[in-house]
């Protein structure tokens, strides 16, 4: 008989993004739905769709301007590290998890372009030695990854660095998300005529694409009998592949539906026993309608309530879904339900349970984080109040 | 306790790539995922006999999706910009979409940057966790003259692919 795996804790975080430069602001913006997408200058041109951003303050420890990608990161796993207080573990036993799509593709633009770089910018476009410099500046030794899962990125990082965990590999990880806004992305998606020129509306009956975002998030997560106080527990997870569009959705959902099927069956608990869902929510018409109706599939007409904030802090990409699992561990922690910034009017076919203002939980024990990208990507993740 | 059966490595490079009947859709890929797809194409008739939903897919790229991003970027002052296909393909984990596309696999999609030793690791924690009857393991490492520029990696173009599987 095998031994019963550990239970693994998201024991502390940290959050960089358009809300403000830390989680008690990205609270305080979640406590009165305050969008943070606002007009940036850099890319106000006609070569941009849409110069409507979630930017995020840049940190002010080592201000340099090349390399935003790990200032981001840094931050956001300094703040997760001070939050957490004295980690009395070896750093031989602390695995180490980046979630990234782009990691610091500032440095190819500028190299490109003939502009200054530095060695350590230029060596930050490599994702795997930005994870190796912020893993060391941390004294964060164990195993360590590097996961590019396209948007599902952060989610599928959590995972990971769970696992770990699990299997013994370590007793806890530091996993990180970041990306950073770049003419880079914002061209990408503007040839794919896929931002909303007035701001992502995610669920909104006029929404027409999405507003891309930055962010550093950071997630500790610790096995539960090392934990000194209670925390949220990840109990679930699950992914899959549409294998059907590599930049669209599958129109049923049922990629989708798969994940959370996954997800489920890892946490061991039915549909029934989820209280809140948050969502991937981009705001481009087909994303939304296939999250719709994979949350049909599974939960037919009875949804529990769900929200999404990429209308408040824009699609940070590889750090969304660590950013977006922090609103997850807020949510129970607190007790409340998040809002959908940005949404005015429900577009048909959207579920009824959304909830567009915040507003206190009754009981909110069960959370479950929805993820999807580009290449038919799905991961969701199950988060449990202890 | 459960038994595993692993294909033999096939290793492909750009020279395989003219000879290849992939179809229109091939064309338009870029390196990396052509490799890819070339790689895991003489297992392919394997995964007829598991389901597709139980089929993993790990993918290492080593050196990210830079050469891509690369030849991408060149295309910054093009009238109306970047070409959209490319940019699909600035994502290290296309040649993943590109397998589950090919081959309707629906199982979990995992994609690493830098080292290849996650990839057997990973496939063997999925297959022993039971999450997966079997995994598709691509190791795929395209730097291309113009990125080796910028940064001083050395060009290569290779992609090494197996399958790993439950016995039967």
């Amino acid at each position: 008989m095998q031994p019963a795996k550990p239970n693994v804790i998201i024991a502390s975080y940290g959050a960089i993004t358009a809300a403000g430069p830390d989680v008690a602001s990205l609270l305080a913006a979640l406590r009165t739905n305050t969008s943070g997408l606002r007009a940036n200058e850099r890319f106000n041109s006609p070569r941009f769709q849409s110069s409507i951003v979630g930017t995020a303050p840049r940190p002010s420890a080592q201000p340099t301007d090349d390399d935003p990608a790990f200032d981001l990161a840094n931050d956001a796993l300094t703040q997760a590290r001070q939050n957490l207080g004295a980690l009395m573990i070896a750093p031989e036993r602390i695995g180490f998890v980046l979630a990234t799509t782009k990691a610091n593709i500032e440095a190819l633009e500028r190299l490109m372009d003939g502009r200054p770089c530095s060695d350590r910018a230029r060596r930050h476009l490599q994702p795997e030695l930005l994870a190796e410099d912020l893993a060391e500046t941390h004294e964060a030794r164990g195993p360590r990854q590097t996961i590019s899962n396209a948007c599902t990125s952060g989610v599928v990082a959590l995972q990971q660095g769970a696992k770990m965990i699990q299997r013994g590999a370590a007793d806890a990880a530091y996993v990180v998300g970041v990306d950073h806004l770049s003419a880079f992305v914002l061209a990408g998606f503007t040839a794919l005529k896929a931002l909303d020129p007035s701001g992502a509306r995610p669920f909104d009956r006029e929404r027409c694409g999405l507003s891309l975002g930055e962010a550093g998030g950071a997630i500790v997560l610790l096995r539960d009998d090392l934990a000194t106080a209670p925390g949220i527990e990840l109990i679930g997870w699950g992914s899959s592949n549409d294998a059907n569009h590599m930049t669209g959705p599958s129109r049923d959902g049922s990629g989708l539906a798969l994940a959370i099927r996954g997800a489920l069956r890892t946490a061991n608990l039915t549909a029934a026993d989820i209280d809140y869902i948050n969502v991937h929510g981009t705001g481009t018409p087909y994303n939304d309608a296939m999250e719709a109706a994979a949350l049909r599939t599974i939960f037919g007409e009875a949804c529990p309530p769900v929200s999404g904030q990429k209308g408040m802090l824009g699609h940070t990409l590889g750090a969304a879904g660590v950013v977006e699992s922090i609103i997850c561990a807020l949510a129970l922690r607190e007790q409340f339900l998040p809002g959908t910034p940005r949404l005015s009017s429900l577009a048909d076919g959207m579920p009824a349970s959304l909830v567009k203002e915040p507003r206190p939980a009754e009981r909110l024990r069960h959370v479950l984080k929805l993820s999807t990208g580009f290449g038919g990507v799905n991961c969701a993740l199950v988060l449990r109040h202890g | 306790m459960d038994n595993f059966v692993v294909t033999p490595t096939v290793t492909v490079n750009p020279d395989d790539v003219p000879a290849a009947r992939l179809g229109t859709r091939f064309g338009r890929m870029d390196l990396m995922s052509q490799l890819a797809l070339l790689a895991v194409e003489p297992f392919a008739p394997q995964f007829e006999s598991i389901a597709r939903e139980r089929i993993a897919i790990c993918l290492v790229a080593r050196s990210s999706s830079l050469a891509t991003d690369v030849e991408y970027w060149k295309g910054r002052d093009n009238t109306g910009g970047p070409s959209p296909t490319l940019f699909t393909y600035t994502l290290p984990s296309a040649a993943l979409g590109e397998i589950a596309i090919r081959h309707r696999i629906t199982g979990p999609p995992l994609c690493f940057v830098g080292g290849g030793d996650d990839v057997m690791a990973e496939a063997m924690n999925l297959l022993k966790s039971g999450a997966a009857d079997g995994c598709v393991c691509v190791d795929v490492n395209v730097v291309s003259p113009a990125l080796s520029e910028l940064i001083g990696l050395p060009v290569v173009a290779e992609a090494k692919a197996f399958l790993i599987r439950r016995a039967v």
